[in-house]
């Protein structure tokens, strides 16, 4: 690169590893497979059950719902939000939606059931864009607020009951299969079709991201609102959009927990957020805004799901995972926070 | 005074007749911020093809002038005329829609973005009406780019343009943003001292974008305050003084005597503050003081009383060393000696304990607890010293010293329990000073002591520093104000890309020699 004016007229070489580093922390997704790499490699070693086809579907069922909160969190954070209601948003679409739908009109198709949780979570994120936009408060506080009030009013005035009579086509989604594989010790895998509700989730978020207007103002938003707004970005469009955005993932994201669970119990979900804003971080995003990619997100959170569900494969107690998903949030922080100082 | 209307003067030669009504129009406008009435009834009048060089000291309104043409800030009084049509409510889309960009003097450059993004969205937000769902136009936005980068000379390689800003030095930056300002239909370019950070080569290839601006009909408007530059790139100048247009007309009809005169409404030869003799032993050593990316090599002494100027351009490392010197962002390497003892400042409490106090440059955002009392924000750095028996602040005792300090800086407060952001600038300027002074400093460092301060105020504080100096005080200011350093210097050290480049006796050097030492160019370094 040293044949631009702008390398020679920064005056600072720079060494070889230190140039292997900077390409890294340019690149954090990188870090974060090598991550997943080294996990695999070591679980795989100690137990070979690891490669197992089901295993690996097992990992894919569990990373949706983390997968679907992550790219929300994603979309907040790009625009140097924190948002910390989507699981409070998550549990009460899910719940009212499954209840209303029992009692009124248990023969709803499932694509009109997902389209009235998403519609849901929409709702109750643009009360939070609105709340942050024109109290001017931080996100962070206005969602945590939001994520009690949301929470407190599920259990006060929806319900407090497990709820086991969901209705069929809600119980059937669950069901479709992807892909079935029988190993050759008979038993059989199988791969849920909802999983592709994440896939779609990811292309679409990736595209709004990356390919609209409103994808680069968040990112200018995240990276300036002063400037943003000084350009000409409308602040109040960003913040109703991704606030909205990613309560819409949720209420999605709710349905299909009730999906695969086969019951809708309103105290699921809770205190699900921090392995959620922990999986995006590990994915590469910086906390203060204005950085992140959907192929690390996605990565963070198969890297979080992976050593919540194999640990015990290789022996280790389950009491750990929370200690190793500790380290590696520490090991990245300090990788990403060089780029900070850069 | 003599206030023959320039207005009447006819546009340069080579400017396009104007026919209809001009470009733009200010009309009357009045602008207050709390306490501040920063523009009084000013009048403009911008023609298309023409260039313009809105002049003023610092605080003269300049800075309040374009905010308000750029849309930024809503007018209190008075209208805006776009094209002879009434635009008072203008916004930053309307401004932009309408052909007005900006070049801020911070740039306005999204860090995070790449060189493209920063350069052409704006082109795509304002062809959408600043509606967000649209697809973006990748094709375009690259071919924009390109176009406006080939304009200002910049790479138009691919792995120029999809770095992100943020990765840039200073002085490309601001090639980027001005690419930014001509990417799209620019009618009227807004550029915020924009010569500040680049070299003469720069500045030479920037006089050229303008003549092609020019020869399209767009209209340049510089703020600034290099008179030769100015009076090199030619046009029309329109000065401000303490809000209010004093003076407008072709800059190539009058003398840079002339121009100073109605800029500081004083005679040209300015009054030299420093008259105390410095005293003989050393007081602060600095020898091969190093940050990586920012200067090195940086050696010099200081004796007690002196008073020493540090200047610069952004990128010469002034900055750097100024915060380094108050332990804010320290220095990598070399040698701090205070009264013959080795010190290391890692943190500001360490300048602090060595007895330098540091009066940051940006007040608001590095420096004062803008809601909090005056008296607070004197007292706020020695508050342990304040400590009764239990621990706790002895009120009686923080006002008394509030009074002593507001007493010598002849802060002008009616209450010192008032919010210190109820103060003028020069007022809250004393006011970091005297916070500086609480600890009985032996050595005060300050950064930009006089930015944003009105002529009055300046006064004040260049004889509060002289007589600081001469109670034994030593004193660095670090300013890109060039006759400040001139007027209260003992000696000037010039920095250029990171290094000294030269020390000068205060006394027997002139503005011109001083600034051509900042910006020479030199033969490009080793790369290592």
């Amino acid at each position: 690169m040293s044949d631009f004016a702008w390398d020679s007229a920064n005056g600072i070489g720079s060494a070889s590893p230190a140039r292997v580093m900077a390409w890294l922390i340019r690149h954090p997704p990188v870090f974060t497979l090598l991550l997943i790499v080294m996990v695999s490699v070591v679980v795989g070693a100690i137990s070979p059950e690891f490669w197992q086809i089901s295993n690996i579907f097992d990992m894919a069922r569990a990373s949706v719902v983390t997968g679907m909160f992550g790219l929300g969190f994603l979309v907040v954070l790009a625009a140097g939000g924190l948002d910390m209601s989507f699981a409070s948003i998550a549990a009460l679409v899910m719940y009212s939606v499954t209840t209303a739908t029992a009692a009124h009109a248990p023969w709803l198709p499932m694509p009109v059931i997902l389209l009235m949780s998403a519609i849901g979570g929409m709702l109750l994120g643009v009360g939070n864009g609105l709340l942050v936009h024109y109290l001017k408060a931080p996100a962070l506080i206005v969602t945590i607020g939001t994520q009690y009030v949301i929470r407190g009013f599920l259990l006060t005035f929806v319900g407090t009951e497990l709820f086991i009579n969901i209705p069929l086509p809600i119980e059937n989604f669950g069901k479709y299969e992807l892909w079935r594989v029988q190993t050759d010790n008979g038993s059989i895998s199988i791969l849920p079709a909802y999983v592709l509700v994440l896939v779609a989730a990811a292309v679409a978020t990736w595209w709004v991201l990356n390919r609209t207007l409103m994808g680069r103002a968040i990112f200018a938003v995240g990276g300036n609102p002063e400037i943003a707004e000084r350009l000409g970005y409308d602040l109040r469009k960003v913040h109703i959009f991704i606030f909205a955005y990613a309560g819409l993932l949720a209420g999605v994201a709710g349905m299909l927990h009730v999906s695969s669970n086969r019951l809708a119990n309103p105290f699921d979900l809770s205190g699900s957020e921090l392995g959620v804003i922990a999986a995006v971080v590990l994915g590469g995003a910086r906390i203060t805004g204005g950085a992140g990619t959907v192929l690390g997100t996605l990565l963070g959170v198969v890297l979080v799901t992976l050593v919540n569900n194999v640990l015990i494969l290789a022996g280790i107690p389950s009491t750990w995972q929370t200690f190793v998903v500790g380290c590696f949030i520490v090991l990245a922080g300090t990788v990403f926070a060089t780029r900070e100082s850069s | 005074m003599d206030s023959r209307s320039a207005a009447l003067t006819p546009a340069a030669a080579a400017a396009p007749a104007p026919s209809g009504p001009p470009f733009f129009e200010l009309r009357g406008v009045h602008k207050r911020f709390a306490g501040v009435h920063a523009l009084r009834g000013v009048d403009v009048t911008i023609e298309a093809g023409q260039i313009y060089h809105l002049m003023g000291e610092n605080g003269s309104g300049k800075s309040t002038l374009i905010k308000i043409v750029s849309g930024a800030q809503p007018v209190d009084e008075g209208s805006i005329l776009i094209n002879g049509k009434e635009a008072t409510s203008l916004t930053p889309l309307a401004a932009l829609t309408a052909g007005i960009e900006t070049v801020y003097q911070d740039l306005s450059l999204l860090p995070n973005l790449s060189v493209a993004e920063n350069i052409a969205l704006s082109q795509q937000l304002v062809a959408s009406r600043g509606r967000l769902a649209r697809r973006i136009d990748s094709g375009r936005l690259v071919a924009t780019a390109v176009r406006a980068l080939e304009a200002v000379n910049l790479p138009t390689d691919p792995r120029f343009w999809s770095v992100p800003v943020a990765e840039l030095p200073i002085a490309t930056r601001q090639l980027v943003a001005i690419a930014r300002a001509i990417a799209t239909e620019a009618k009227l370019v807004i550029m915020d001292e924009p010569t500040s950070a680049l070299t003469k080569r720069e500045v030479d290839n920037l006089a050229g974008v303008v003549g092609r601006l020019r020869e399209r009909g767009v209209a340049v408007l510089f703020v600034t305050h290099k008179l030769d530059e100015s009076k090199s790139i030619g046009g029309r100048f329109i000065i401000l003084r303490d809000g209010q247009k004093v003076m407008e007309g072709d800059i190539a009809e009058h003398s840079k005597r002339e121009l100073s005169f109605w800029m500081t409404g004083k005679k040209l030869d300015v009054m030299r503050y420093r008259c105390a003799a410095k005293g003989a032993t050393g007081l602060l050593e600095v020898a091969g003081l190093r940050r990586r990316g920012a200067f090195a090599d940086v050696s010099f002494s200081l004796a007690h009383g002196e008073i020493l100027g540090v200047t610069g351009l952004l990128d010469s490392g002034r900055n750097e060393l100024a915060r380094a010197l108050a332990g804010v962002t320290p220095a990598d390497g070399g040698e701090l000696r205070v009264d013959d003892k080795a010190v290391k400042l890692n943190r500001p409490i360490d300048a602090i304990k060595a007895g330098i106090g540091y009066v940051p440059e940006d007040r608001l955002s590095e420096g004062l607890f803008l809601e909090k009392p005056i008296r607070a924000n004197i007292v706020v750095q020695v508050l342990d010293r304040l400590r009764n028996r239990f621990g706790v602040i002895d009120v009686r005792r923080s006002r008394t010293l509030a009074n002593d300090i507001a007493g010598e800086l002849q802060i002008v407060a009616a209450n010192l329990d008032n919010p210190v952001q109820s103060l003028s600038g020069g007022n809250q300027q004393r006011v970091i000073i005297g916070r500086g002074l609480t600890i009985k400093p032996k050595l005060l460092v300050l950064h930009g002591p006089t930015v944003g301060v009105d002529v009055g105020s300046k006064d004040t504080i260049y004889r509060i520093i002289q007589k600081l100096a001469g109670g034994g005080m030593g004193v660095i200011i670090v300013s890109d104000d060039l006759p400040e350093l001139l007027q209260n210097c003992d000696r000037i050290v010039a920095m250029r890309k990171g290094t000294i480049a030269k020390v000068f006796d205060a006394e027997r050097v002139d503005e011109e020699t001083l600034y051509q030492a900042l910006v020479a160019e030199q033969p490009p370094k080793e790369q290592s």
